[in-house]
């Protein structure tokens, strides 16, 4: 095997490890986060006992994805709107050119399912405009790079760097100031929401015994995605399914804290039906103020096979709360190069299933198991035993670097790493 | 009878950080600890191998070893590595079901110890951080013997990382990161060491690797000495 699969890794680190700029926000968002999860966790000294629930929760949802998506899925066609199930990317992608057509506006709001599924390219060429609405996702779709943190995918901008992506969208100066830079971008797309043909939104769980999305957010464009265009698309994945309403509620109560470090989001939004009015004359007409219609779509792409691993079946549990990945000492120098399509050590797992193990089998070596993750994870979740016996597979595909070979070799023949 | 002790030196300490080594020795002979080592013979107990995926030879690696050891038939193991530390009681046990011997860390041996070790102990007058290796702290829960061996020492005065214990950062040199990616390692190395409270005199780790890598780190203006605990206890007592 060529190393190829391992320069062109190291060769990405390297431009990370050197890129002052992405390192300076970097380094600035851990330093806040930390700071207010902290103080956000003294607050709500309840929530350790929630948390050890939400992991019960998802001990017993996971086992069950299959059964909830179902009930979710009825429960959500008996109040008018429309569920699939798409097995892989590819089904989720034809699914979105079937219901978005071509030539629409569409607005979305922050979703690494639709990253997950390369879902922007795929509508782009279908001669679809698209506008990121999230700030962290408009900021890195108009400098035409990838997400890198799972919460706020422009950590690694800087607000000089931000300041300069927008004076050349506007072609006028703007100053590095971050509320001005704020308001750049709202006045910007303040008109988009209700342009916009479609409103696209992941959701962060789903209730099953009601059908009931829920979309947690700071910013209130998800609410605008999700609210002025006459139609709504969801899609998130079958893990995000929980029993019931309750259960949902509890995941909630978890994850802003440690998210973002606030004791609660600015909203909450409750999705279950397109919106509707009966009062005029008791007719019921669908489309009120909000769309007429709602489409969820329900993701496999690797999580049933993640589920029939029992080493890894622990992933499933994530929150996508992001936590992990600002307490990680490697994501903490090498940002959004730490994985692939998710970030950090739980991100290895996550795009070693939704996009190939080959996809991290360098990245995977710049993790050390030093296990901070899960210690901060609110579910405890295990991801360096997991990561372990990931590199084990990939070592067994022939995944191994050079340097590890030598070793090896050295152990064998000398009895110490070192062959002396 | 006292048993006795098998002192397993480890590879980083037979090849890379040796005053870690000897100061281990001396400390085992100031306490008249009976003890011997495996020397040239000692060989390698499969830590690099299982922590790089090399499951396979890790496993026929670790196995010798395992026959070496018990074939001296001595129970009582000693080491000053927490890699070697953490792979002989986890990985040894997970892989073989029974290990017919008990590995400490030095620091725990030490700490059992410290009716004999207390009046060796001459003050030295330092602000001294400790930092928690991973395989010693998270991994195998061994937080408070060393910063009770070190608060033994009088006139230290130990300060904290901000985080600390099971949240405490990592050197940077686990998990064949070192090997693979030396740059990476540095990095956090470096990023580590900036955590360092105002005015430590001294940075104390428990594991060869750690040291190494935080030597390596260290190139601020104002450097600091970076020794590991047995180092520490050594000086303490007048060596
Ligand atoms: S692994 Fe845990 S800490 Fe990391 S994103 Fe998932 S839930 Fe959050």
């Amino acid at each position: 095997m060529s190393d190829d699969w391992f320069s062109s890794k190291r060769d990405e680190f390297i431009k990370w490890l050197h890129d002052e700029n992405r390192r300076r926000g970097l380094s600035r968002a851990v330093s806040s986060y930390t700071a207010a999860r902290d103080y956000a966790l003294s607050c709500l000294p309840h929530l350790e006992k929630i948390r050890k629930e939400v992991r019960k929760i998802k001990e017993y949802a996971v086992e069950q994805m299959d059964e909830l998506r179902k009930i979710a899925s009825e429960r959500i066609t008996e109040s008018h709107g429309n569920a699939y199930f798409a097995r892989d990317a590819n089904e989720a992608r034809k699914i979105f050119l079937e219901l978005v057509g071509s030539n629409k506006i569409v607005v979305k709001s922050k979703s690494l399912v639709t990253e997950e599924i390369h879902l922007n390219g795929a509508l782009e060429r279908n001669g679809n405009k698209i506008f990121e609405t999230d700030l962290g996702e408009f900021i890195i779709q108009i400098r035409g790079e990838k997400p890198t943190h799972i919460i706020n995918p422009s950590v690694h901008v800087p607000k000089e760097e931000v300041a300069k992506t927008f004076s050349k969208l506007l072609g006028r100066e703007v100053k590095p100031d971050i509320p001005e830079l704020v308001g750049v971008a709202r006045e910007y797309l303040r008109d988009k929401f209700c342009k916009a043909d479609i409103g696209i939104t992941g959701a962060n769980v789903v209730a099953a015994n009601t059908g009931t999305l829920f979309i947690i957010e700071n910013e209130g464009n998800a609410r605008f995605v999700s609210n002025a265009p006459p139609v709504h698309i969801c899609i998130t994945g079958i893990e995000k399914l929980v029993p019931t309403l309750e259960d949902a509620f509890k995941v909630v109560q978890v994850l802003p804290p440690y998210a973002t470090g606030i004791l609660m989001s600015a909203y909450v939004s409750m999705i279950t039906s397109p919106s509707r009015t009966a009062d005029i004359e008791k007719t019921l007409v669908y489309g009120a103020h909000g769309p007429k219609e709602l489409h969820v779509i329900f993701l496999d792409n690797g999580r049933s096979r993640m589920l029939r691993d029992p080493l890894m079946k622990e992933a499933l549990y994530c929150l996508r709360c992001g936590g992990c990945m600002y307490e990680c000492p490697a994501y903490r120098v090498l940002g959004g190069s730490f994985g692939h399509n998710y970030f950090g050590g739980i991100g290895i797992i996550w795009s070693a299933f939704t996009a190939g193990e080959d996809k991290v089998a360098a990245a995977i070596d710049a993790c050390m198991k030093c296990g901070r993750c899960k210690e901060v994870c609110p579910l405890e979740i295990d991801v360096p035993k997991m990561i372990e016996c990931l590199k084990s597979r990939l070592v067994e595909k022939g995944y191994l670097a050079d340097k590890h070979r030598m070793i090896k070799e050295n152990i064998l023949k000398t009895g110490n790493p070192f062959g002396e | 009878m006292p048993q006795k002790v098998l002192y397993w030196k480890g590879c980083m300490s037979r090849f890379r950080t040796k005053t870690i080594a000897d100061s281990i020795e001396r400390l085992l002979t100031l306490l008249n600890v009976d003890y011997t080592t495996l020397g040239e013979k000692e060989g390698c107990c499969g830590s690099v191998l299982y922590r790089t995926g090399q499951t396979a030879d890790a496993l026929s690696v670790s196995k010798n070893t395992l026959e070496k050891i018990s074939s001296l038939n001595i129970k009582d193991v000693v080491t000053g590595c927490p890699g070697c530390f953490r792979t002989m009681s986890q990985d040894y046990t997970n892989a073989f079901r029974s290990v017919p011997f008990k590995v400490r860390h030095i620091s725990q041996f030490l700490f059992d110890m410290q009716g004999e070790l207390r009046g060796h102990l001459r003050p030295i007058e330092a602000k001294v951080v400790y930092h928690d290796p991973c395989h010693l702290g998270r991994h195998m829960g061994v937080y408070e013997e060393p910063r009770a061996l070190i608060k033994m020492i009088p006139k230290v005065d130990l300060l904290e990382f901000k985080y600390n214990r099971n949240k405490a950062l990592c050197c940077g040199s686990g998990g064949g990161v070192r090997s693979a990616f030396p740059e990476i390692s540095l990095e956090i190395s470096k990023s580590t060491l900036g955590e360092l409270p105002e005015g430590t005199d001294i940075l104390v780790t428990a594991c060869p690797f750690c040291k190494y890598n935080f030597v390596e780190g260290n190139n601020r203006k104002i450097k600091i000495e970076i020794v590991d605990l047995p180092e520490l206890i050594l000086r303490a007592c007048g060596g």
